[in-house]
């Protein structure tokens, strides 16, 4: 097992185009580390760079004590699973699993016991004579990870694995991912654009965006205080409601909604508000709420989910969405109200989350503090 | 009323379906007799004699003798096949592995220029043999090649390398990377991703590219009638010209002869025939 340390690591491919800018990142030995961002953001490239599958462009990527940048991948001591698994369809899943081990020239005694005990691991004895193609999705998952076990090597990476999975069975790949790297304990880089994904597994987070780290931290940390407004949309579901406020000393203005919060902001004028969806409670029929702002929602349409409603509607001219209990009752036009604390600012201009003590009950962790933290 | 209309439609609708059907069978019908029916009358008269076949030429022969076959066999034609085996599949491993080392050099190196490079290969396919033929025979004079085995497998196999690696170059481009990335995360070198990885699954397009040279050397004249003048290494296609002109009066024997020289061909095909299709599906489609 190993550190992985990414060390202001740029990709810029042909035609000045960056993919990758200056990316930091410390992973402790043993960590499960989740790279996720939406299509595009750079997250595969910087994972293929430190396989050795692309070339940095500048910056280093340390694997252990070892500067990696022109080690080729074979010998970098890592495995990786990929996202169409990449079984070799001609061998069989014996075969699959001791292809790295042969190439290595591992004695052959060595060889059958690490298959064995990886098959033993993901419960692949019954299959270990079949072709690829006679298993399941789910079998096949099995078979890929299997073959990074059987390498025991220093770091695990992961290229959205479980993307071509059915809803169920990811869930239930989920669980046995997150096991697997308990068990074994090794460092563990994964790749996915599915938030859901990355909160569950993730010991630590990094949200890219456009080549960029928006954010690190752990996922209930960046899940409540977000460091940016594409954080905040992209983390979570529903996704935050972010709307435009106007800020006059302790006073918000959301549209028609004027909100008191008890204390001056340090920024004033425009702003992007914050909140989520399940902090916002319905009012009780003409009153307001004892405590936090109230703001008059006209709904739209509702989705059941449940064990709740989704209730879209507006505020003012802006979207909102309202996470109710099942049993709430609706109305055309109903009061909600939103806890003070549970308010977030974000500059109305460059989305940065601006300081606001009462808003953040829980510990913050930006980008900055978690790398400091990691050294 | 729209209703009551319904089933008459669907009537009409059906005996469009099946007419349609019926016509599409009779016509494969008709092309399959046309295409296998000359082979059958050419081994059927390889079993009548020189008057059976002028007399009544569609009629069955009145006996089943395999005299004709014997006779062709023992004139020579048991050394043109012995000679077209060796350089049909001396030239199709030759071809096939060059093309496919072309093919995975120009679809998986990071080559600079490699469309240059595919359209030099490529270009190969516009190139006439015809019009090489002088240099050619020059150059094997003076190699030491002329009427050799291989003057015929290197001639073979350089004229059909552009066509194979176009073919095979079309099918590694639909293999997936992710297999060669893992394969190069697994510890294997440039040589093992090529024969343990990206070849057995080339196997399709690998078989279906040997039976198209095996049908293009078996059948290949101009070549094989310049660069071999003994009689122990002409190939079928001149031998069959030569036992022609030794037996242009018996008919039976040089239908015998004809036959025995296309029952190879006819065979390897059947044999190969689902990797063939699905190969040239596959290659040319992507």
């Amino acid at each position: 097992m190993a550190t992985i340390e990414i060390d202001k690591v740029s990709k810029i491919y042909h035609g000045n185009v960056p993919a990758v800018s200056e990316v930091d990142i410390r992973i402790a030995d043993g960590e499960f580390i989740v790279l996720v961002g939406p299509s595009g953001c750079g997250k595969s490239t910087l994972l293929r760079m430190v396989a050795g599958l692309e070339t940095i462009s500048s910056g280093t990527v340390r694997i252990g004590d070892r500067i990696v940048n022109d080690v080729e991948p074979a010998d970098r001591d890592i495995a990786m699973v990929f996202q169409n698994y990449a079984l070799y369809p001609h061998m069989t899943v014996r075969e699959n699993l001791a292809y790295g081990l042969k190439n290595r020239r591992t004695p052959k005694p060595e060889i059958e016991a690490r298959v064995a005990e990886a098959a033993r691991m993901l419960e692949l004895g019954p299959y270990l004579d079949r072709k690829p193609r006679a298993l399941s999705g789910g079998q096949r998952q099995r078979v890929a990870m299997g073959r990074a076990i059987v390498r025991q090597p220093s770091a695990f990476l992961f290229d959205e694995p479980l993307s071509n999975l059915d809803a169920k069975l990811r869930v239930s790949m989920r669980g046995e991912i997150k096991r697997l790297q308990r068990r074994v304990g090794t460092t563990s880089l994964y790749v996915t654009h599915d938030q859901l994904e990355a909160m569950t597994l993730a010991d630590r987070l990094v949200v890219l965006n456009g080549g960029r780290i928006e954010q690190i931290g752990r996922p209930l940390d960046v899940y409540h205080a977000p460091a940016s407004t594409f954080v905040a949309s992209f983390i979570g579901s529903p996704a935050m409601n972010l709307v435009q406020g106007e800020l006059h000393g302790s006073k918000l203005a959301i549209g028609p909604a004027l909100i008191d919060l008890g204390k001056a902001v340090p920024t004033q004028g425009a702003v992007t508000v914050g909140f989520r969806a399940e902090d916002l409670q319905a009012a009780a029929p003409g009153g307001t709420a004892a405590e936090g702002g109230s703001m008059p929602l006209r709904v739209d349409y509702v989705e059941e989910l449940g064990s709740q409603r989704l209730v879209h509607g507006m505020v003012g001219d802006q979207a909102v969405t309202v996470a109710l209990s099942s049993d709430a009752t609706l109305r055309g036009e109903m009061p909600v109200t939103i806890p003070i604390g549970r308010l977030h600012f974000f500059d109305a201009e460059s989305g940065r989350r601006l300081p606001w003590s009462s808003a953040e009950p829980h510990r913050t962790a930006t980008a900055p503090d978690l790398l400091e933290t990691a050294r | 009323m729209s209703v009551s209309h319904q089933p008459r439609e669907t009537e009409r609708t059906d005996f469009v379906a099946v007419l349609a059907k019926a016509c599409l069978v009779t016509f494969l019908i008709s092309l399959g007799v046309v295409v296998l029916y000359p082979l059958f009358w050419m081994a059927l008269n390889g079993f009548k004699t020189n008057a059976e076949i002028f007399g009544n030429p569609f009629a069955l022969p009145s006996g089943f003798s395999l005299a004709n076959y014997v006779s062709a066999w023992n004139q020579g034609i048991r050394n043109y096949i012995a000679t077209s085996v060796i350089v049909t599949l001396g030239s199709a491993v030759c071809t096939v592995l060059v093309s496919a080392w072309t093919a995975y050099g120009l679809t998986r190196s990071k080559l600079p220029g490699k469309p240059f490079f595919v359209g030099i290969v490529l270009g190969g396919l516009m190139l006439s043999p015809t019009v090489a033929v002088i240099p050619l025979v020059r150059m094997m004079q003076d190699l030491g090649l002329y009427n050799t085995y291989w003057a015929l497998i290197i001639l073979y196999t350089a004229f059909r390398i552009p066509f194979t690696t176009f073919l095979i170059r079309a099918y590694m481009l639909g293999l997936p990377r992710d297999l060669d990335e893992a394969a190069i995360m697994d510890g294997a070198s440039e040589g093992q991703i090529f024969w343990k990885v990206t070849l057995p699954l080339c196997k399709p397009i690998l078989v279906s590219c040997v039976i198209l040279h095996v049908l293009f050397a078996w059948n290949e004249y101009l070549f094989a009638m310049i660069f071999t003048s003994g009689a122990d290494l002409q190939t079928l296609p001149v031998g069959l010209t030569s036992i022609m002109a030794k037996h242009g009066t018996n008919y039976a024997v040089v239908f015998a002869a004809m036959t025995l020289s296309a029952l190879p061909i006819v065979m390897t095909f059947f044999a190969a025939q689902r990797f063939f299709i699905r190969g040239l599906a596959e290659g040319i489609g992507k």
